[in-house]
């Protein structure tokens, strides 16, 4: 009888023992077979800021299905799963657990926004996450993170430009700056950003009034801001109160020169509110959707190949702009494709043009820092759109 | 001698003993042997889900003290979360101190949030009360956007792994063992205090509490007591979920966040210890299945394929708690003693 239990006691342990050592062999190339690459991608699909997932995602997706028509990828397809994460930092950490364990993907375009990525980060360090956030912050690139490539312009960058832009290009008497920000983390750079440069050139900064992200009045602040005679109001907010302010100002007959950042520089802003942009100027670090270069065509072409109803363009074009230079360096690659190799080849990316996409993109194995640049467009009321009026410039 | 059969009881003491008989010891300890040894067969996000459902059945567990037990409705249990978390990320980041100081605090600095929220709210019932916790909630999610220096506002606080003797759990199955023996101890605890005369003297309040005052319950102690234990128990899951995330932000304690938590507990079932775990499990496993479900669903019908998003889940939460409180008010665990007691009188069975 005790002979029996310490059998079985003895196979039991045989038995663990076996099939860990199973679980550690099994363990190969990850996301990388003969003829197909499994990308992970996660990215809001729907609550409050689906608008801002949608075409992001959407243009990934088109741009590597435009990679496979052409032959994929050193003869591999490529596949991408997609998962949504309802721009909660939670859910995106569980996504990211479901790639890399249940999808075996080889690597994650984009963990989501910066709170998602800065959950993610022990992760995508252990795991090799090779990825291009879809937002910017410091953390990312200062000091470098080996499998982060940051893209686009910081917040700080982009308001530094915009208030350089207001002491230098418009030569206006007498600017007073208003700001109009959310209480979030673009929100609160923003500001800080903007005072600091404005105390610089020895602009008064008028008026800080906070408009919230689901806003559908701004009266108050349109009030506050015409009593302190603010003639230039920057807003730290994204597209949806950005357009709720512009027809609010319309309504009190107030007309300020009104500046946005990346995620209020769309044509949507212009279709939504009409007359009510005539005086809007906004930044971004990608190309316009009506632009004439090759990159911005090629997205055109996608977007209608796929019948997307887009609305948000700029977005629609970043992601684009990330899936190619992801295609790029898969390409670069090679054969022997795996997390470490595509961050290799990542990093060769060197003033690489993108077509008119994002500014010229440059990488090295010490720096994955961004190209800080954006362009100025304005609207153009007629024919709704965005038209640029500079080349692509960074902080003075 | 009279034959005795099933739980026959004799004694007091008999009805509150916590293995009724050798079965339930029994599979208790196979159940334990079977926790001890997932990690080694599921994947890591399979661990990941578990331990996600640990920290929900540890929160859950003080809603259900507070709610189930004591009847009392609280909308601001995210808020005690939120102060557990960022009281244990202080602690590290500022002294640098060890999870075993710092998961009691964190309980300890919710349940004084807790009594405090107690005092106000002695004198309120029902909707009333849910609307005063509910404003505690919005309260504390304000606080902690705007007091930049305490909390890192929007930015939100990163947390370092537990570090036991020099050695960081930082994998997710290092995490499990660790979060089990935790959420262990807490069921444990919560157990115990439910069979002596603090979870007696909660019931009462809650089956009525002018009943209860006649018979000697001092009301404003026992509701003070379970808002404390209650916000005590959100305090340390709220740290465990630091620990686990090794990342808080203000977006994670919202009100939503609450109504989760009341619905975990209608599902598992008011007032059941053991509830309470199947509704934690529950709602962190159910949008897995969902997925697979339409996945599955996709494969047959190509007009569903790469439909799915997180939209099913809220929608299928909805739908699921109006049918647990239609068809199973008391929730997963009364489905469960069911089903036991089906078993138990087969073939004499009345599925009633």
């Amino acid at each position: 009888m005790k002979s029996q239990k310490k059998r079985v006691a003895v196979w039991g342990v045989a038995i663990l023992l076996g099939l860990l050592v199973a679980g550690w062999c099994a363990a190969d190339e990850r996301g990388v077979t003969k003829d197909k690459i499994t990308l992970g991608l996660v990215l809001v699909k729907t609550g409050p800021v689906a608008a801002l997932g949608l075409p992001n995602g959407q243009g990934m997706v088109d741009y590597m299905n435009y990679l496979n028509e052409k032959g994929g990828i050193n003869g591999r397809k490529i596949e991408v799963i997609w998962e949504d994460d309802q721009f909660e930092a939670p859910k995106s950490v569980a996504a990211v657990k479901k790639l890399i364990h249940r999808d075996n993907v080889l690597t994650i375009l984009t963990t989501g926004g910066t709170n998602q990525t800065v959950a993610n980060l022990d992760t995508i360090n252990k795991s090799k996450i090779v990825n291009i956030p879809n937002a910017l912050a410091d953390e990312f690139f200062k000091p470098l993170q080996p499998y982060i490539f940051a893209m686009g312009a910081t917040y700080e960058a982009q308001y530094q430009c915009i208030v350089d832009y207001i002491a230098q290009d418009m030569k206006m008497k007498d600017p007073r700056i208003g700001v109009v920000y959310a209480k979030k983390e673009y929100g609160k750079k923003g500001l800080d950003a903007i005072k600091e440069r404005a105390a610089k050139y020895n602009i008064p900064v008028v008026a800080e009034l906070v408009l919230p992200t689901g806003a559908v009045d701004a009266s108050s602040q349109v009030l506050a801001l015409q009593k302190e005679n603010a003639n230039i109001v920057i807003t730290c907010d994204v597209l949806p109160p950005v357009i709720t302010f512009l027809k609010t100002a319309q309504k009190y007959d107030y007309r300020p020169v009104v500046f946005g950042f990346n995620w209020a520089t769309d044509d949507a802003l212009v279709k939504a509110c009409g007359e009510a942009a005539k005086n809007y100027i906004g930044v971004n670090f990608v190309g316009a959707w009506n632009d004439e270069t090759p990159g911005i065509k090629l997205c055109r072409e996608l977007a209608k190949k796929n019948d997307r109803q887009i609305q948000l363009t700029s977005l629609y074009v970043n992601g684009v702009g990330v899936a190619w230079l992801f295609g790029e360096a898969m390409k670069r690659a090679g054969q022997n494709l795996n997390p470490d190799s595509l961050k290799a080849a990542m990093e060769t990316l060197s003033n690489y043009d993108t077509g008119g996409i994002f500014p010229p993109v440059n990488y090295s194995p010490s720096s994955h820092a961004p190209a800080e640049m954006v362009k100025f467009f304005k609207a153009d009321v007629p024919n709704g759109k965005l038209v640029p009026i500079t080349e692509w410039r960074k902080p003075k | 001698m009279a034959i005795r059969s099933k739980t026959f009881r004799e004694s007091y003491y008999e009805d509150i003993k916590l293995f009724q008989t050798i079965w339930i010891k029994f599979w208790t300890v196979v159940f334990v042997i079977g926790l001890v040894l997932l990690p080694f067969f599921g994947d890591p996000y399979f661990v990941y889900l578990v331990n996600l459902s640990c920290i929900a059945t540890v929160a859950a567990l003080g809603l259900n003290i507070l709610t189930g037990f004591t009847g009392q409705i609280s909308l601001g249990h995210a808020a005690f979360l939120a102060i557990g978390a960022y009281t244990a990320a202080n602690l590290v980041q500022r002294l640098g101190t060890p999870f075993w100081v710092n998961l009691p605090a964190a309980g300890i600095a919710a349940a004084i949030a807790g009594a405090l929220v107690g005092i106000p709210c002695l004198r309120l019932k029902g909707l009333y009360l849910a609307m005063a916790t509910m404003a505690f909630g919005v309260l504390v999610e304000y606080m902690v956007i705007t007091w930049d220096g305490l909390t890192g506002g929007v930015r939100g606080m990163s947390m370092p792994a537990v570090s036991i003797v020099g050695y960081s759990l930082d994998s997710d199955e290092a995490k499990y063992f660790f979060l089990l023996s935790v959420t262990g101890l807490m069921l444990a605890a919560a157990d115990n205090i439910m069979r002596t005369r603090i979870g007696r003297a909660f019931v009462a309040i809650r089956d009525r509490d002018v009943a209860a005052e006649a018979i000697g319950v001092n009301l404003t102690r026992y509701k003070m007591l379970s808002f404390a234990i209650s916000s005590f128990y959100a305090g340390v899951a709220g740290a465990l979920y630091a620990y686990t995330l090794n990342y808080i932000h203000p977006e994670h304690f919202t009100l939503l966040l609450s109504i989760q938590y009341i619905a975990m507990i209608i599902v598992g079932g008011m007032g059941s210890i053991i509830g309470t775990v199947f509704g934690g499990v529950f709602i962190v496993v159910t949008p897995e299945f969902i997925k697979m479900f339409a996945q599955a669903l996709g494969n047959v019908v190509p007009a569903i394929a790469g439909r799915y998003d997180e939209e099913w889940n809220i929608a299928a939460f909805g739908l699921l708690i109006m049918l647990f409180l239609i068809f199973e008010p008391g929730g997963l665990y009364a489905l469960w003693n069911r089903v036991k007691v089906g078993f138990r009188n087969w073939p004499f069975t009345y599925w009633g």
